[in-house]
């Protein structure tokens, strides 16, 4: 196809996308009761005109998140005539946009330089799973901020498989302030980044100089780097806005009681708990199995073999083993999928791929059936719908957490040059 | 102690004069067809220590409460509140914070065990502060709290245990007072700290069947009073007057009936025309139900309120805990949005608005929401098919999370709101001069003290929609769905998933080690 011969096109046809579903949800706003935007955008909108009038943005119900996204989207606040309004209320949502497309740019960057794709196939990819996905399109013209995250992550990964270790960790801690999830990825980049890719042999085999060689100067700046931004931004965060800060970004995610149910296989355990209906407190170790899996196997078994692969196998880890899951969620993993995809058994044995996407749609289809019956047919479909779907769905991501992993040990997704 | 009687009968209503016999020792009637209104005020040195207790903690204290029974109300009372028990507290100091009050309440509710009533041990756990619009016009009570009473047995069995042991004009009486709230439609009792008096005002709409007989005592001490009235009412001169005309009796006292006449002005109105609304719940209502307030559109005549005035068509939500608004879905100013369930504005709200708590969780036991609703637009008068159709507001809303139950299901009550016009006016007409004067609704603090009220009257067997709130089943011992399962089901999947994924990660470990160098051929023959 002569379109992925050229980034300009491909790029354009993604920007031109985007602005069409900008430009069709501002119509569907105006003139339809169903909203084109999506509730967390009104959520960061009214945040932003609280932060415009000097107040916290915490004063808004349900506002989660670092004041800095409120900031970011000050413009929106900005009064104007009926033309000029709906401009500045649509910011936002092209910041998303926008990051969207920039993420989806240093990919195709990383995967031509670092992964020597030609061109045109690493546009071919990109294009499918990320620039031209309607889905990625949709939700951050809707105006929700998971496509910042996506690019933040993006460019964690290119400052780290560029080797620019000071950059690497100024993002991550910038994106771990932002959504606390990507501190997952500092366990890998740390673990990948040993004397070998800095360049340098290791000396001797004792443990001490093993242990000594594991301290490289990559990783003390990365590590120091990571911490500098967090700990700065935290800071200035809590100079301004004191503890309502501290309890919505972070806290807030430790006490909630996530009883509704969602995709996550705790989820109907949860509010059994929530209920006081539970004997054991099993939920309380939830986090056990997702953390080690998370923080300390796959990293140690993989990061090494395929970072990228790991960050997926992390991300995907994370999502399915955590006490809350919504579809916004699965956007978390689909950045990191340009780099599996080419190399992986997905798509070299079409059968297995197919089953997985097959397997994986059809454990939503089931959950969300038994949602609706719920939601909107008002039966009770906790159980054994619900709690079936659930667990069901958690099987089927494990399934295929598996061929990920078994594919991440054979070197899918690893970088076949070193960069010069 | 004072006590008084009005009868109100309608205007068609027939009345021989033999119906009304006054002696120098008591009155009797009989056969009376007319609505009635008992008020008794008590002095608080008159009260049993534990309720005087309660009292003199008490700035104010207005309980309201409403028959789940459709009843017309009837100039002038014809004002209304959602069915159940509302009661407005004004504490006397701001630090004081008894439990006394709760105690009291849980008393006289006597909650069954299943009842999804909001507990309170301290008032400050469960109640709520109403919205503050009109601070400076002070009639607004400081905390807020409903909750669901089909009956007042209760509160009979109270004033009969306490009240009525105490009470100088001797048990019996005072029993049979107490019974016959039963049968009351509505039911208010007030107590202020600057009058240091309690009232108990008890309305009863229609009379049973074959009229109302009684016979009513002069009572046995000076300081008591026994008033009686019988009399009809209509509209005034002015459009916010009222003119009420009869005989009126001071029992013991007046040697006969005088007739009477007098007009007052009166801040809540009777509309000329019938009016009338349904409120329902669109079915399936799953976890957003949708209030539907139907009204036929010919109930919905501007009334005829001076003209000066500016009239808006409202209803007032009393909403328990388990079901809420999103206030930011619905204080949009969106046109689209409020046309499409033809709402104005959303005017006031106060209460609980957690959007995410479960039910177990919120401690408050609700919230109000005032609304403006739109009305059709003026049909010309040359119409010719006059148009039958129901005008119908609708408002969204949001089921929380119950506990879970054996049937899977759990049932929410909703009291239907009250819908009336809201008439202001720059007038500086004074209410209170009004005998009968009703304030401390909930909704009439949200307008200016001049502001007219004409209440639609809402038509239905029950005055409560019940809701079906499905929840997770939970059955005893023999059953399927068990807690136990739901938990070692979890807890095994979860393990299982995680020692697939360990596994996995061993033999990749195993095959290759942690190092950077891939295996290349490991795998190939096992895939």
């Amino acid at each position: 196809m002569a379109i992925f011969d050229s980034p300009a096109r491909v790029f354009l046809a993604a920007t031109a996308l985007r602005l069409i579903f900008l430009v069709y949800g501002g119509w569907q706003d105006a003139h339809s009761t169903v909203k084109y935007t999506d509730i967390d955008y009104m959520v960061f909108t009214d945040a932003a005109r609280y932060v415009a009038k000097g107040e916290s943005p915490y004063t808004r119900d349900t506002y989660r998140y670092t004041p800095l996204l409120a900031w970011m989207l000050l413009p929106t606040a900005w009064e104007g005539a009926t033309p000029w309004s709906t401009l500045t209320f649509a910011f936002g949502k092209a910041l998303f946009a926008l990051s969207d497309v920039l993420a989806g740019w240093l990919v195709v960057q990383l995967l031509v330089r670092c992964y020597q794709f030609p061109v045109e196939r690493a546009l071919r990819y990109v294009s499918a799973v990320w620039l031209w996905n309607p889905m990625v399109a949709n939700i951050s013209t809707r105006g929700s901020s998971e496509g910042l995250l996506g690019v933040l992550v993006a460019a964690l990964l290119w400052a780290t498989l560029t080797k620019k270790p000071v950059l690497a960790g100024l993002i991550l801690g910038l994106a771990v302030h932002f959504k606390i999830y990507p501190f997952i990825y500092g366990v890998s980049i740390l673990w990948w980044w040993d004397a070998e890719r800095d360049g340098s042999v290791t000396t001797g085999s004792g443990l001490l100089s093993k242990a000594l060689g594991f301290i490289t100067p990559s990783r003390v700046k990365f590590t120091v780097a990571a911490l500098a931004s967090f700990v700065a931004l935290n800071l200035v965060m809590y100079l301004q806005h004191g503890q309502p800060f501290l309890h919505h970004t972070f806290f807030h995610h430790l006490t909630r009681i996530d009883h509704r149910h969602n995709f996550s296989p705790y989820s109907t355990l949860l509010y059994l708990s929530a209920a006081g209906g539970a004997e054991t407190r099993f939920e309380a170790l939830a986090f056990l199995p997702q953390l080690i899996l998370v923080v300390v196997a796959l990293p140690l078994v993989l990061a090494k073999k395929s970072l990228t692969t790991t960050m997926l196998a992390q991300t995907f880890t994370f999502v399915t083993f955590n006490k809350v899951c919504t579809s916004q969620y699965f956007l978390w993993y689909l950045i990191l999928l340009p780099f599996y995809l080419p190399s992986s058994s997905l798509i070299r044995k079409p059968a297995l791929g197919i089953s997985a996407a097959i397997l994986w749609i059809a454990g939503q289809a089931l959950w969300l059936h038994q949602g609706y019956n719920l939601e909107f047919l008002g039966l009770s479909s906790f159980v054994p719908g619900l709690f079936l779907a659930g667990l069901f769905f958690f099987a089927v991501n494990v399934w295929i957490l598996g061929i990920i992993v078994r594919d991440g040990g054979d070197g899918a997704g690893e970088i076949t040059t070193a960069l010069k | 102690m004072k006590r008084r009687i009005t009868f109100i009968q309608s205007v068609n209503a027939s009345f021989d004069p033999e119906q009304a016999v006054l002696t120098t020792s008591s009155l009797s009637v009989r056969d009376i067809d007319a609505a009635r209104e008992d008020r008794i005020t008590v002095g608080l040195d008159e009260l049993p220590e534990e309720l005087r207790a309660v009292l003199e903690q008490s700035h104010e204290l207005h309980l309201r409460w409403a028959s789940e029974r459709s009843f017309d109300a009837v100039v002038p009372f014809s004002s209304r509140v959602s069915p159940g028990l509302h009661v407005h507290y004004t504490p006397l100091g701001s630090e004081s914070s008894s439990e006394a009050l709760c105690t009291l309440l849980r008393t006289i509710v006597a909650p069954s065990k299943d009842a999804q009533y909001k507990n309170c041990s301290k008032q400050e756990d469960a109640f709520i502060t109403p919205p503050l619009l009109s601070t400076r016009f002070g009639s607004s009570a400081a905390l807020q709290y409903y909750t669901r009473l089909p009956s007042i047995q209760p509160l009979v069995k109270y004033i009969h245990n306490t009240v009525c042991d105490q009470s100088r004009t001797g048990g019996r009486e005072c029993h049979t007072r107490a019974d016959a709230l039963l049968s009351a439609d509505s039911v208010d009792i007030d107590y202020d700290s600057t009058s240091h008096a309690l009232t108990v005002s008890g309305l009863w709409a229609s009379s049973p069947t074959g009229g109302w007989t009684d016979k009513f005592q002069r009572p046995a001490s000076a300081d008591d009073q026994v008033e009686f009235g019988l009399l009809g009412a209509e509209a005034g001169l002015e459009p916010e007057e009222i003119k009420m005309g009869g005989l009126l009796a001071v029992v013991g006292e007046d040697e006969k009936l005088k007739p009477t006449m007098f007009s007052f002005p009166s801040r809540h109105q009777s509309l000329t025309e019938p009016s009338s609304y349904t409120v329902s719940f669109a079915s399936p209502t799953g976890l957003h139900p949708t209030m539907s307030i139907s009204m036929p559109r010919s109930s919905l005549k501007r009334p005829t309120a001076p003209d000066d005035t500016t009239c808006g068509l409202h209803t007032y939500l009393t909403l328990p805990s388990v079901i809420f608004g999103d206030q930011y879905q619905l204080a949009t100013t969106d046109p689209l949005f409020l046309e499409s369930h033809n709402l104005l504005a959303l005017q006031a709200l106060a209460g609980e608005m957690d959007l995410e708590a479960p039910d177990w969780v919120v401690q408050r036991w609700g919230s109000n929401w005032l609304f403006e609703l739109a009305t059709p637009p003026e049909l010309e008068e040359t119409a010719n098919t006059p148009d039958s159709s129901n005008w119908t507001a609708t408002i969204p809303l949001h089921l929380r999370y119950l506990p879970p139950s054996e049937t899977g299901h759990r049932t929410a009550y909703i009291p239907w709101p009250v819908v009336f016009w809201a008439c202001t006016s720059e007038d500086s007409t004074k209410m209170s001069v009004n005998p009968f004067d009703r304030t401390h609704l909930g909704w009439d603090s949200l307008f200016g003290p001049r502001t007219l009220f004409y209440q639609l009257q809402p038509t239905g067997d029950r005055l409560v929609e019940e809701i079906d709130v499905p929840v997770l089943r939970l059955e005893g011992e023999e059953g399927y769905f068990q807690g136990k399962y739901i938990e070692l089901g979890t807890c095994a999947v979860i393990s299982l998933g995680f020692i697939w994924v360990l596994w996995r990660l061993a033999r990749v470990a195993w095959s290759s080690g942690v190092g950077s160098k891939p295996v290349e051929t490991a795998h190939d023959k096992k895939e």
